[in-house]
């Protein structure tokens, strides 16, 4: 129940009207700060409310991997650039926004991480780090402003906060891949 | 395989039992004695030229020709916030290490040897180039400020020195853990893979701005330097290193104190935590040293106005766990009341009174720092006396008292000497000169700063003019702290070196407390160092990408270098 307040909290500060317009003024803070943020947020009321419905989630994503596939997709659909402009333009997608990163990939994500094995959450480590090669790639190289609503030296700030975070990745998937845990643990 | 891991485990077990039963391991021992003779050489010389600036600044010394003021601010400053306190720490965290982990391992003795000389070289190579006046460019070395190339040559082998004993440290801590399958880190050691961390993350960006900046920038091989992005990377150096010498004194705290009061530890858990929390979160706090600093955007400052705030979490926890522990102390040794634990305290025992009075201190000290993270009136206050006053109040009280304190037991414990009572008692007396100097100065500064009184200048009265005459009398009274404190640091000096050389042989603990019984063992998530050390890096990445690109994309032409003395 303490979890499931502290996410309620910091789910209405990312509410709160100037905090959202501070977070969204900068591209990279909105996706990489504000976008996170309402998945931890999610994550961290879903604890009560998966107690709650236990038998729903046991036989619906009994493995992890639907729920998995579902926080995948949402992550997707918010690093598209479009989408990210009309939240910002579009009373409903902010909304819907505001909705699918707690609800849709925070509390899947929760069910299902214990769920999946050690090999499945490095392999969505790796697609991750994958994608963000890709998109860091994407908003460094791209020449024309691929968000209406920012300029090209966010896009170039972004492109770069993906790549770092892309490194750091890597730095724990070697750590994952070269240190064994049983010869500590 | 099997047979040789039983038999390394066996070894070490045995070493533990070695080190307990016999106390020191000599060789081990010599190492951190070696680091604590240069840091407290660093402290009488540091201490020395402080005198002199605190009496210059109070109009009754002025300086010879060959001696300006900003060669002395650059080497007290060297001396105190980079060679005593680094010097101190891993001096105190390798003989924490040998006793905790049954002692050294040779590749890792031979490793802190190295370090030490490569340290050493790099300090003479910094030294020399400030006794020549060639390199008075203070201790934070702010482009387009430039020195003689050779003190930044000299600084590369003090950061190549801290990642041999870095490295060194991680080496022993995964022997340890390899021969101690599932259990956690001794807390000791906990702390020390925190601080070592937290150097190598602190010095991989002042080396980044030396090596790929600096140094290309002062032999002239590129004509400018893009100022912003080097006073960027200090900062992420300057700020954690300050909080690493915080965090030995922490680690002091929570370990050692405890069990000088005759108490146990505070919550195992809670403690291992506290160190997670600083060791992610710190490096970032470095921007708000940069409030004042143009071409940041002001939602950037804002935000890591939340980030700097954010290391206050853990300082108030530790706050809270320290009186806890000395309030359930006290009460078990029979105080009554509401404050008679207080009572109950070893108040003439200067292993306790010492760090006692440092985090005392950290309260005005740390209410001074958020008042400095906090735009607004950093505006008033940054480029004044005050923040003088406050690093005076956080280093000069909080850390380096704690330093003192853990120098009346470490330094006889090392040498096989014994704190003799007399000793004890003139620890009081340097303990009380020290409050008392530090107060009047860090008090004095503190109120000239409000009043507009800059730092980095030496003594003026501004043609006479009315309004900073008024500045004088608190000027004076910084005079007459530095005299007192420098007293102090004589006794101080002098009780180390006694008490490594002369005082009586004997054999002393090596203080560390235990838990309460029954507690709960902490979770062994919090020894998986390797992802604390991916998020810190992810919360670093996040923090600097956004200004740094900026800075970087949008850099104005750069400056050439300039000799300002």
């Amino acid at each position: 129940m303490t979890q499931f307040i502290y996410g309620l909290l910091l789910y209405i500060f990312l509410m709160i009207p100037p905090i959202a317009a501070l977070f969204e003024s900068m591209m990279i803070t909105h996706m990489h700060m504000q976008m996170p943020m309402l998945v931890i947020s999610g994550f961290l009321m879903s604890g009560f409310l998966l107690r709650r419905s236990h038998r729903f989630f046991e036989k619906w994503n009994h493995n992890g991997i639907p729920g998995i596939t579902l926080f995948m997709m949402i992550m997707i659909y918010w690093t598209i650039p479009r989408t990210m402009d009309e939240a910002l333009t579009m009373q409903t997608m902010e909304i819907w926004k505001f909705m699918s990163l707690p609800f849709l990939a925070g509390m899947p994500l929760r069910d299902s991480w214990k769920k999946l094995t050690k090999a499945g959450k490095n392999i969505i480590i790796f697609i991750f780090t994958v994608k963000y090669f890709g998109m860091g790639a994407l908003y460094i190289w791209s020449e024309e402003s691929l968000c209406n609503n920012y300029l090209v030296i966010d896009q170039l700030t972004l492109g770069w906060g993906f790549i770092t975070t892309a490194i750091c990745l890597v730095i724990y998937l070697v750590y994952a891949f070269t240190v064994n845990p049983s010869e500590y643990e | 395989m099997d047979a040789a891991i039983e038999q390394n485990r066996r070894a070490a077990v045995l070493s533990e039992k070695k080190n307990k039963v016999l106390g020191v391991c000599l060789e081990d021992a010599r190492i951190s004695k070696s680091y604590l003779a240069v840091a407290f050489v660093a402290l009488l010389l540091g201490g020395l030229l402080g005198l002199l600036q605190g009496l210059n600044r109070a109009g009754v010394l002025e300086l010879p020709a060959w001696l300006n003021y900003y060669q002395i601010l650059t080497a007290h400053g060297l001396l105190l916030v980079v060679v005593l306190s680094a010097f101190f720490t891993i001096g105190y965290f390798y003989a924490g290490l040998s006793h905790t982990l049954g002692g050294l391992l040779p590749k890792v003795r031979k490793l802190a040897w190295i370090g030490f000389w490569t340290k050493m070289v790099g300090l003479v190579l910094v030294v020399v180039p400030v006794l020549m006046n060639e390199a008075s460019v203070m201790y934070t070395f702010y482009p387009p400020m430039a020195a003689h190339p050779v003190f930044y040559f000299g600084l590369v082998f003090v950061v190549l020195g801290i990642w041999m004993l870095a490295t060194g440290a991680f080496i022993n801590v995964a022997h340890w853990r390899k021969n101690h399958k599932g259990q956690h880190l001794p807390i000791l050691a906990f702390f020390a893979t925190g601080v070592f961390v937290l150097l190598v993350g602190a010095t991989a960006f002042v080396a980044v701005e030396v090596l790929f900046m600096i140094i290309p920038w002062s032999l002239g091989w590129v004509e400018t330097i893009n100022v912003m992005v080097a006073r960027t990377l200090f900062w992420a150096f300057g700020h954690t290193a300050v909080n690493i010498w915080y965090l030995t004194a922490v680690s002091a705290w929570y370990v050692i104190v405890p069990k000088i009061i005759g108490g146990t530890r505070w919550n195992d858990y809670l403690t291992r935590v506290v160190v997670i929390a600083l060791v992610i979160m710190n490096i970032t706090g470095g921007f708000h040293h940069q409030i004042v600093d143009p071409g940041i955007s002001l939602p950037i400052k804002f935000m890591h106005v939340f980030m700097s705030l954010a290391i206050g979490f853990p300082s108030l926890m530790t706050a809270y766990a320290m009186f806890r522990v000395f309030e359930r102390t006290g009460r078990r040794k029979g105080g009554k009341g509401a404050l008679g634990w207080f009572k109950k305290l070893p108040w003439g025992d200067v292993r306790f009174l010492s760090p006692f009075i440092a985090m005392a201190a950290f309260i005005p000290a740390g209410a001074g720092g958020i008042v400095q993270s906090t735009n607004q009136l950093d505006q008033v206050v940054h480029n004044t006396m005050w923040i003088v006053g406050h690093f005076h109040l956080t280093l000069g009280m909080s850390v380096v008292m704690t330093f003192f304190g853990i120098s009346y037991w470490l330094v006889p414990y090392l040498s096989k000497r014994v704190l003799t009572p007399q000793m004890n008692k003139l620890g009081v007396i340097q303990t009380i000169i020290w409050t008392v100097g530090m107060v009047i100065m860090a008090i004095s500064m503190h109120a000239a700063g409000l009043f507009g009184s800059p730092r980095r200048t030496s003594f003026t009265t501004y043609g006479d003019f009315a309004e900073t005459l008024g500045w004088n009398p608190l000027m004076t009274a910084v005079g007459i702290g530095a005299t007192l404190l420098l007293i102090a640091v004589i006794l101080q000096v002098h009780a180390v070196f006694n008490m490594m050389f002369f005082a009586p042989k004997g054999e002393v603990e090596f203080p560390i407390a235990e838990v309460e019984k029954n507690e709960t063992a902490a979770p062994y998530m919090t020894e998986r160092w390797g992802i604390w050390v991916v998020v810190m890096m992810i919360v670093i990445a996040m923090a600097y990408v956004l200004p740094l690109t900026d800075m970087i994309v949008n850099a104005p032409p750069g400056s050439p270098p300039f000799k300002t003395w």
